[in-house]
């Protein structure tokens, strides 16, 4: 048991530590980050720099590196956040944004802002409401059975299938030059980014902290069927539609400031929770983990074809594909 | 007898089909209520209802007197556990960390645990007898190990009465008599009103204090097994011809099913079989030695 002042939490050292390695792994991420790329910085300089002792790096490190950097451990972390809550509400550890559309929703209002000329300071905020539209027709149609988690998933399917081939037609009737941007932004890239992105998605977080901290609790009921929760005294749906509509918020987001990067939000919950060992993917620690995932797939990005920037969602693609094929194998033989 | 849980004028159904229509019952406290009747009778609809799994149509369901819709859901589960049919495991789940969700109802996210909290899930686990699994998966464990780690878990709700909606299915034989037993003690030893669906006749009778018959969404009679089961309640409710003798263990009624035209040419007891068929009269059958001493027998 942790006690701080009334606050009385099951206390168990294995999230912990993992929180922690991962917090450290994220720093030494960060760094390695930092260091790599032309000009060369070695680490000491990039620590020197970055505490402020004022080194001849100082531009490159702290004006060019940093913001893309702490844009992709911020996004990372609102994936991890983000795939948590849409999986546990899903009942399913393959579901992820893109999944239940609201990828799609904010491709499909980017697209078509990238494509019909609006100013470009445009493209976040109509792939924020894309994003929250899709989510909405999602909610109405899965949530007139109380949002169980099979009629969610289908509705989310079905959504995201919908603005994907809307998608499409916009794609072929717009300007080629445009189409090649749209098509950068669906699969999601850090590049030419920074602060601005990553205060609007912190913020965000820092706005949902206080749900999230409930979230983290409500979560560990999510795992039970609706009876044995209306049973000990809850309200599985409206817990549901809580916990849905907060992983959509941060999702929705964190899409619209960085594009749609597949997998982190699908991989981060479930190694974390087979990491700290537990029946439900850890908020935290997810978390950690998504932005450690992010900032080491940028890093790929930025470096593995240099000079050419590949889109981060490259990475994590290339990342996700093999994990899923990891999960199949592990569920076989699990079974037999 | 006071009545712990009630219901009036209870009118409850599901897309175009009305299932109870207008029921007014009573369920004594401190008793150990059982229901019975054939399938699709209402029974499990009744349960359910009861226990807010379901909202009715009209009418409402009083615990205490107060109506159950009207009270905050966290302050019911404080009172009325249940344990639905067929719950699902959480993959991986320990025993104890499933029994200690049935502290939920006095916990909130700033308060997760407290000691009170541990000594109920101590006390609920010594209870249903799974101390010994308590670092266990839940999955892992055989039926009648995980039906007693779910009652276990509406025990750690520490309620005043217990909903069960036919906590002996899918287990065998042993394992239904040792979850009835626990009941039994539940009640004998805590006083805690029970309220149970259950199949078997015969284990009705035996267990429960108080026995309620339905069919048709309505009750058919309700009251003590030795009162109300006989053979005509049983052609009645179940359209079954039986003959119902004394239990030779515990002295309560025993349902017989009448050899059918099929068993009688198996058998060759057609005679016998015939003549005793809808019989209500029971001094026909060998006298039998009382109920052992401490034997779980329905409440007199």
């Amino acid at each position: 048991m942790l006690r701080l002042g009334a606050v009385v939490v099951p206390f168990r050292w294995r999230p912990v530590v993992v929180a922690l390695v991962l917090f450290v792994l994220l720093c030494l991420a960060v760094v390695i980050s930092l260091s790599l790329g032309t000009p060369y910085v070695a680490p000491v300089d990039v620590v020197r720099s970055l505490s402020g002792a004022g080194t001849p790096y100082d531009l490159v490190v702290r004006d060019l590196r940093l913001p893309r950097a702490v844009l992709a451990a911020v996004a990372g972390a609102a994936f991890g956040v983000a795939g948590t809550l849409i999986q546990s509400v899903a009942r399913n550890p393959l579901a992820s944004p893109d999944v239940i559309g609201v990828t799609q929703g904010a491709g499909l209002a980017a697209t078509i802002a990238l494509t019909s000329g609006a100013a470009a300071v445009l493209v976040a905020p109509a792939a924020l409401l894309g994003g929250l539209a899709a989510a909405v027709v999602v909610f109405a149609l899965g949530a007139r059975h109380g949002l169980a988690a099979q009629r969610f998933v289908l509705a989310g399917v079905a959504v995201a299938f919908a603005f994907r081939a809307l998608i499409e037609v916009v794609m072929l009737t717009a300007d080629p030059i445009d189409g090649l941007r749209a098509q950068i932004w669906l699969i999601g890239t850090l590049a030419g980014k920074g602060w601005s992105e990553a205060a609007w998605i912190a913020g965000t977080l820092a706005v949902l902290l206080p749900v999230l901290l409930w979230a983290g609790w409500a979560l560990r009921s999510s795992t039970l069927d609706d009876d044995t929760a209306r049973g000990i005294g809850l309200r599985p749906v409206a817990r549901r539609i809580g916990l849905a509509g907060t992983g959509v918020l941060a999702a929705a987001m964190v899409t619209a400031q960085v594009g749609a990067v597949d997998f982190v939000a699908l991989v981060a919950p479930q190694v974390a929770r087979r990491l700290v060992r537990a029946e439900r993917p850890p908020l935290l620690c997810a978390a950690l983990l998504g932005a450690l995932l992010l900032v080491l797939a940028d890093l790929g990005a930025r470096r593995l074809l240099a000079p050419t920037q590949l889109p981060a969602g490259v990475l994590t693609a290339a990342i996700g594909g093999p994990y899923l094929i990891f999960v199949l194998l592990r569920t076989r033989g699990r079974r037999s | 007898m006071t009545a712990l849980l009630s219901t009036r004028d209870l009118v409850v159904g599901y897309e175009g089909r009305t299932v109870l229509d207008g029921l007014d019952l009573d369920l004594p406290a401190d008793t150990f209520t059982v229901i019975v009747g054939p399938n699709a009778c209402g029974k499990s609809t009744l349960l359910r209802t009861m226990a807010r799994l379901l909202t009715p149509r009209r009418g409402a369901v009083l615990l205490d007197g107060a109506a159950i819709r009207d009270l905050p859901t966290r302050d019911v589960a404080r009172r009325l556990g249940v344990l639905p049919q067929s719950p699902l495991v959480p993959e991986g789940i320990t025993v104890a960390d499933l029994v200690g969700r049935g502290r939920q109802p006095y916990q909130r996210w700033w308060r997760q645990w407290s000691a009170e909290d541990g000594r109920a899930v101590e006390e609920a686990m010594r209870l249903a007898d799974v101390g010994a699994l308590a670092d266990r998966a839940v999955d892992t464990l055989s039926g009648g190990q995980r039906q007693r780690v779910w009652i276990a878990m509406t025990l750690a709700q520490d309620t005043d009465a217990l909903l069960l909606d036919e906590p002996t299915t899918f287990l065998d034989l042993a394992h239904q008599v040792e979850v009835l037993d626990l009941l039994h003690r539940l009640r004998a030893e805590r006083g805690r009103t029970v309220v149970a669906v259950l199949h078997d006749l015969n284990q009705a009778a035996r267990y429960a204090g108080h026995l309620i018959a339905m069919r048709d969404g309505a009750v058919v009679a309700a009251g003590k097994p030795r009162e109300i089961l006989t053979a005509d309640l049983v052609r009645d409710v179940f359209g079954l011809d039986c003959v119902v003798v004394p239990c030779p263990v515990s002295g309560a009624p025993l349902v017989v099913p009448a050899l059918t035209q099929t068993g009688s040419t198996q058998t060759g007891s057609t005679q016998a079989g015939r003549t005793q068929t809808g019989s209500t009269q029971t001094s026909a059958v060998p006298a039998v030695t009382p109920a052992p001493a401490g034997a779980p027998v329905g409440d007199a």
